[in-house]
């Protein structure tokens, strides 16, 4: 869950320089990991993907369907409209296909996180963020 | 190949590929994915999460 706090560090150090993409492989054995992608997809719909992506982190591991309503109630969203997104044929289309991209790349555990298509595993810590941007900005100039 | 041959052939692959700094780079492509901070950025972080 650490990952996601050091990356809002280092989007915001390396503002404009670096962009973040988000695949969503969530374990089907897991519970709510389904739903949970779902709903910040649904959120996505109303322009507010990050909002809720971040609330998801801020407010685990409390990701029942009830707790994720309430979320959307409280980034303001419409509900009716919330409801429709998350049982939508496309959001779940989407996660299927990264998760066969997730297989396809031997992602084997979450996070894992591609740098400019460098692969690493696990929480990273802003050190390891930090050696690995910079090289790449270096080879970049 | 005599023993010390073959030893020496293996150091020499192996700091090699140390030296050279080669990770492989893999092809991942964005499609339509949640993104943030420009498409033209110089690096582009993907990463692969479960919300649970």
């Amino acid at each position: 869950m650490e990952v996601s706090s050091t990356l809002k560090k280092v989007m915001t150090s390396y503002d404009g320089k670096v962009r973040l993409v988000i695949k969503n492989v969530p374990y089907g054995y897991r519970q709510y990991s389904v739903a949970s992608a779902l709903a910040a997809l649904a959120a996505g719909d109303q322009g507010k993907y990050w909002e809720m992506h971040d609330l998801l982190f801020a407010r685990w591991p409390q990701l029942d369907p009830e707790s994720l309503v309430r979320y959307a109630r409280e980034l303001g969203l419409d509900l009716e409209r919330f409801k429709q997104s998350m049982d939508s044929k496309r959001h779940k289309d989407s996660i299927e296909r990264d998760l066969k991209l997730g297989d396809e790349l031997h992602v084997y555990a979450t996070p894992t996180l591609f740098i400019n298509g460098r692969k690493f595993v696990g929480e990273m810590r802003y050190r390891e963020f930090e050696k690995v941007i910079e090289e790449e900005l270096k080879a970049s100039r | 190949m005599d023993r010390r041959t073959l030893i020496f052939v293996i150091a020499f692959l192996v700091m090699g590929t140390a030296a050279s700094g080669a990770q492989k780079r893999y092809d991942v492509p964005i499609g339509d994915s949640p993104q943030r901070g420009p498409a033209n950025a110089p690096v582009t972080i993907v990463e692969f999460l479960d919300y649970q």
